[in-house]
């Protein structure tokens, strides 16, 4: 105990007043790892908050079911709850409608609407009525027994200030009706998914707002106790062909497989301003452990064992973390409240609805960014910490300062670099879990350490060489610039690196994220062609479950110069892979349009295609069951089983998922289902204004098919601008952590050049002496920058090239199942380059103030 | 030798120290004999790079030995471990440096404690006995000052005063006044002449400054790391 109080004593004197005694140079590094922390904890925070609020509201709604009935791409029939209810194994059976409808002349977001059958769902699922709204019991009975009534939830009454009794209008592609509130429901149970956003009505009013009288989506089951194996397999035989019975875990974890996937490489992402974080503390440490190097020595003089001293520099690094996590609270807070709504906005748009209206603070989420963040600063400090072990006390009767010898020559760190460069791609193919591309991530880390250690080699190769070109160019400080930069060793090198991975994943990104969005940009333009789409509204909420009305359809077809391009759209499983099964007509897609090919030649599956005798599978779909051109596809459809050929793989960057196209004619055929989920228009005449054509055309089927069924209509344009804005919101956030990783590294090159000038103070106070003009001193720290710089931002652009070939084609495609055209937008890239390098030269600026700043007469005394 | 190898508090046979250089060796200190018994007050005199330094590492655990054997208060220094080295460097002797080696982020009576508290002592007994040790060199008003605030004879008195706190044997000191004037430098050494008398701590003191001479019981002469002349004074 004594031990531990000494510490913590000796500590206080030897190193918090050192920290006091320097604090810009501690403020920048701990504000460096306090950005990074902050990002990488509210980043977490708001994945997890999206993740927790889906596994809620998949929690609530499937309740205390233990099993459910559905069909994949369809409806269940209503009359096999009776027959499920009389097996003797099942307790309760309760049939479910879900859809989302938005209020009408109400510029909101959509909200769930459940149909359920009070009676049978009471033993599965809780609501309660709110005692302000009236007697309860009487608003239970009401709402079986009175039609186009419902109940809502508390803050979905309040956001439309709606109160029991009022009276509304909902919308549905089926039909607009009117429905009286009957009450409010209290803050528990179904009323608290989709973030509290949510509305109950009987089923039977549910069916009939839906048209889907005789159907339900699901019938959730709940057994008895005794119930087995074998009685699971009983109720499976009982099921008419097509209609599954699976856990009411699936979709939920399913769902939750897809966002933990892209926590994780959001979570690596924003770890990446910690990693470059964890240079500063060590540039920082390492530096103090060499500046202090005497009074270490005189500690060992005193009877202080190298254990203590180790101790004493690796307790510098954890209280550089500590402080900085500490700081990343405040700033973390700010964040996450920006960050959460383009989070969940991102996993809706790429993955699952969720809808998160309050952030809860996980404690384990804070603990890992607690730990996460002092195992960075240890890391950082460590190996300051061992080298401090090898101090000699005799060192403590030198005179001057020897300096630390360099324990790895350059050539050992040229060959440590290249062996793991070359090692990057190997370690990057190796297999990996579906999704989760830690290898990749591991390759990345390989060539970021692999890179950064060539910055000292680098920096000597340069210091050597380049010092008698530099003279010719601007004059004797160039050259002081660069035999200082030759010998100063790890203690530029390390700020050096730091700056080399924000580069290399600055640059990774701008040309992913580029290569990126040309490639989307060209398939939105040539697959996603089309003058104007319609589908239902709120189609895709609602997963395409309810078709055009046939009163819709037979109005479209009316309307003249246009080509319809109709199509079929159901949401489907290979096996335990969610895919979207489009049934299209290839004829007017494919002279309109085109498809990216990967595999298969258009010119010779076409007629294949039209004809209806093979499908077009996406590349994720491909990459994601292994099926690829040349073998068969098959999908149950109810009682039919459609059987073809693969003709051809195709790009496609739609969210949710992998694609099959097969021709719609040949689906109606084999399957009898006539309906269509949506259009897409190609006027004929090609000549003519376009977007007047595509005004006039809303218009007409607003008069013919608009009025009684609400619609989702958008011009091509329209459309291909809204996706390409999505797609750039999703890519904001990453932008946002890259270019914060890009400041922390700023901060290192400013702590770097501070601390190098002090240690030098009186080396260069003699330069003053001997002649040296203060522009002079000014220009050869600008210079030290300079080079520093140049190496950084070379080294970390060839870096950045390499990391963009794996993000592209191994993260993405383990991620997400695609790959996409590379393609660098130089324009972008050069552009930054000067911005970086401007931005470090302004990182020298205090450096160079602070030699300008003593008499030189007076340091000089002291020698 | 002075005392006899029985009763001598250092031992010193065949001492050598060699420093690697490239593809030769560097002389600091080559076939010492060295015999000081207790109570001594040991002047080693000689130019720049005699070796009286390298001396003083090796009696000071500061440095090991290329060969030879070093025995100081019944401790065979060459074979001693680390761990053994850190004791003896906290208990046995107490070093004085030319530029005062004090901690600048400590205060005067920090610097004074810290050999104690390293030695695991109880931080009040410690603190008691520095505030006691300080009195006496009238440092009393310089208790919280960093030694920054300090002049240099303030600064040396601190050192002693830390060299003294674990009550060491032998006490060592490289070039004491070198960073001194004159004045402050002849307080120094009778300070460190009364040390040795009133205490009879064995003093051994590196310069090649006459300051200390009339004060030495015994003068060793060093010129490239060997002994030249030894001689016994009468004090």
């Amino acid at each position: 105990m004594r031990r531990v109080v000494f510490f913590l004593r000796f500590l206080k004197w030897f190193t918090a007043r050192q920290m006091r005694m320097h604090p810009w140079r501690v403020l920048a590094v701990v504000l460096g790892i306090a950005l990074g922390a902050a990002v990488f904890t509210s980043v977490r925070l708001a994945v997890y908050a999206s993740l927790d609020s889906f596994t809620r509201t998949m929690d609530l709604l499937s309740g205390k079911a233990d099993w459910t009935v559905m069909r994949p791409e369809g409806r269940v029939p209503e009359d096999l709850v009776a027959r499920l209810r009389s097996h003797p194994a099942v307790e309760t059976a309760s049939p479910l409608i879900s859809s989302y409808v938005s209020i009408s002349e109400k510029d909101t977001q959509p909200f769930l609407l459940i149909g359920l059958d009070p009676v049978l769902d009471y033993p599965l699922r809780e609501w309660q009525i709110d005692s302000a709204s009236g007697d309860a019991a009487q608003i239970w009975l009401d709402l079986l027994r009175l039609p186009h009534t419902i109940l809502m939830s508390r803050p979905l009454a309040q956001q439309h200030a709606i109160a029991a009794g009022d009276v509304i209008s909902l919308e549905h592609v089926h039909q607009i009706a009117r429905f009286r509130v009957l009450g409010v429901l209290e803050p528990e149970g179904l009323s608290l998914i989709e973030g509290g956003y949510v509305a109950l009505a009987d089923i039977a009013t549910m069916q009939e707002f839906t048209g889907l009288q005789g159907w339900v989506d699901r019938i959730d089951l709940r057994l008895k106790p005794d119930a087995t194996e074998q009685t699971v397999a009983e109720l499976k035989d009982l099921l008419p062909r097509g209609i599954d019975l699976e856990a009411p875990t699936e979709t939920k974890e399913s769902g939750r497989t897809m966002i933990h996937a892209y926590q994780l490489n959001l979570s690596m992402l924003s770890f990446v301003s910690l990693f470059v974080g964890m240079f500063l503390v060590y540039s920082l440490v390492s530096l103090n452990a060499a500046s202090r190097r005497r009074e270490l020595a005189i500690l060992r003089s005193l009877g202080a064992s190298s254990e203590l001293l180790f101790a004493t520099v690796l307790s510098e690094g954890l209280m550089l973390g500590l402080l900085g996590w500490l700081l990343a609270i405040p700033i973390g807070s700010f964040l996450v409240k920006y960050l959460l709504e383009g989070v969940s906005s991102t996993i809706t748009n790429l993955f699952v609805r969720v809808r998160v209206e309050k952030l809860h603070l996980d404690f384990w989420e804070i603990l890992l960014s607690f730990g996460v963040t002092l195992l960075v600063s240890l890391v950082a400090a460590y190996r300051p910490a061992h080298e401090a072990t090898h101090i000699a006390p005799r060192e403590a009767m030198m005179m001057h300062e020897s300096p630390a010898r360099e324990k790895h020559p350059s050539r050992y760190l040229v060959f440590f670099g290249m062996a793991l460069i070359f090692l990057a791609w190997p370690v990057a193919k190796l297999p990996s879990l579906p999704r989760f591309p830690l290898n990749g991530y591991f390759a990345v880390l390989i060539l970021v350490v692999g890179f950064s250690s060539l910055s000292l080699p680098l920096l000597q190769w340069m210091g050597s060489r380049l010092p008698p070109l530099l003279r010719r160019i601007a004059g004797e400080p160039a050259f002081l610039a660069g035999r200082y930069v030759r010998d100063a060793g790890n203690r530029t090198a390390i700020s050096v690196g730091a700056l080399v991975t924000a580069m290399a994943l600055f640059v990774a990104l701008v040309i992913m994220v580029h290569s990126f969005r040309d490639t989307v940009s060209l398939w939105v333009n040539q697959t996603l062609a089309g003058d104007f789409f319609l589908r239902p509204k709120m189609a895709g909420l609602n997963q395409y479950h309810d078709p055009l009305p046939q009163k819709v359809i037979d109005g479209l077809k009316k309307i003249e110069g246009v080509d319809l391009m109709a199509y079929r759209h159901l949401e489907l499983r290979y096996g335990k892979i969610p895919y979207q099964f489009e049934a299209v007509s290839f004829e007017p897609l494919l002279r309109y349009g085109k498809f990216l090919l990967l595999q298969g030649d258009m010119a010779k599956i076409k007629g294949s295609l039209i004809a209806g005798e093979g499908v077009l599978v996406s590349e994720v779909f491909a990459n994601q069951t292994g099926l690829s051109a040349g073998e068969r596809y098959r999908v149950r459809l109810g009682n039919v089983l459609l059987g073809m050929p693969v003709l051809g793989v195709f790009r496609d960057y739609r969210t949710r998922g992998g694609v099959v196209y097969v021709d719609l004619g040949a689906y109606q055929k084999g399957t009898g289902d006539q309906r269509w989920s949506g259009v897409r228009f190609f006027f004929k005449n090609r000549n003519q204004n376009l977007e007047s054509a595509t005004g006039r055309l809303r218009s007409e089927v607003l008069r013919c098919c608009g009025k009684d069924h609400p619609l989702e209509m958008a011009s091509g344009l329209e459309l291909r601008r809204e996706i390409l804005k999505i797609f750039d919101e999703t890519f904001a956030v990453t932008t946002v952590l890259l270019l914060i990783a890009l400041l922390v590294s700023g901060l290192g090159i400013t702590t770097t050049l501070t601390v190098l000038v002090l240690e030098r103070i009186q080396q260069l106070n003699t330069l003053f002496a001997v002649g040296a003009g203060s522009g002079q001193i000014r220009a050869m720290i600008f210079w030290e920058a300079v080079l520093m710089v140049i190496t950084g931002e070379g080294i970390g652009l060839i870096c950045g090239f390499l990391i963009s070939h794996l993000l592209i084609y191994v993260i993405n495609l383990q991620s997400f199942g695609w790959t996409f055209l590379y393609h660098v937008n130089w324009n972008a890239l050069v552009m930054s380059l000067p911005l970086i390098l401007a931005t470090a030269l302004l990182a020298a600026l205090p450096a160079v103030r602070l030699v300008l700043h003593s008499s030189p007469a007076l340091v000089l005394k002291e020698l | 030798m002075n005392a006899s190898s029985d009763h001598a508090l250092i031992l010193a046979q065949g001492l050598t120290r060699l420093y690697p250089l490239g593809s030769t060796a560097v002389v600091g200190v080559e076939d010492i004999d060295l015999a000081i018994s207790h109570g001594e007050m040991v002047v080693l005199k000689g130019n720049s790079g005699s070796g009286k330094s390298t001396l003083l590492a090796l009696l000071g655990g500061l440095d090991l030995p290329t060969r030879g054997r070093l025995m100081v208060a019944g401790q065979n220094l060459q074979k001693a471990t680390p761990k053994e080295l850190n004791a003896y460097r906290r208990k046995v002797v107490g070093m004085i440096f030319q530029s005062f080696n004090l901690l600048p982020t400590l205060t005067v009576v920090e610097n004074v404690c810290l050999p104690a508290l390293l030695a695991g002592r109880p931080h009040q007994e410690v603190t008691n006995r520095a505030l006691e040790w300080l009195d006496w060199l009238h440092l009393s008003s310089r208790l919280n000052h960093y030694p920054r605030q300090l002049s240099g004879g303030e600064m040396q008195r601190t050192a002693i005063v830390r060299a003294l706190i674990n009550e060491p044997s032998i006490i060592l000191a490289d070039e004491p006044t070198g960073n001194l004037d004159s004045k402050n430098g002849q307080a120094v050494i009778e300070l460190l002449s009364e040390l040795n008398h009133k205490f009879n701590t064995t003093v051994i003191i590196a310069t090649h400054s006459a300051l200390a001479d009339p004060y030495a019981t015994l003068q060793i002469y060093l010129k490239d790391g060997r002994i030249t002349e030894t001689g016994a004074c009468d004090v």
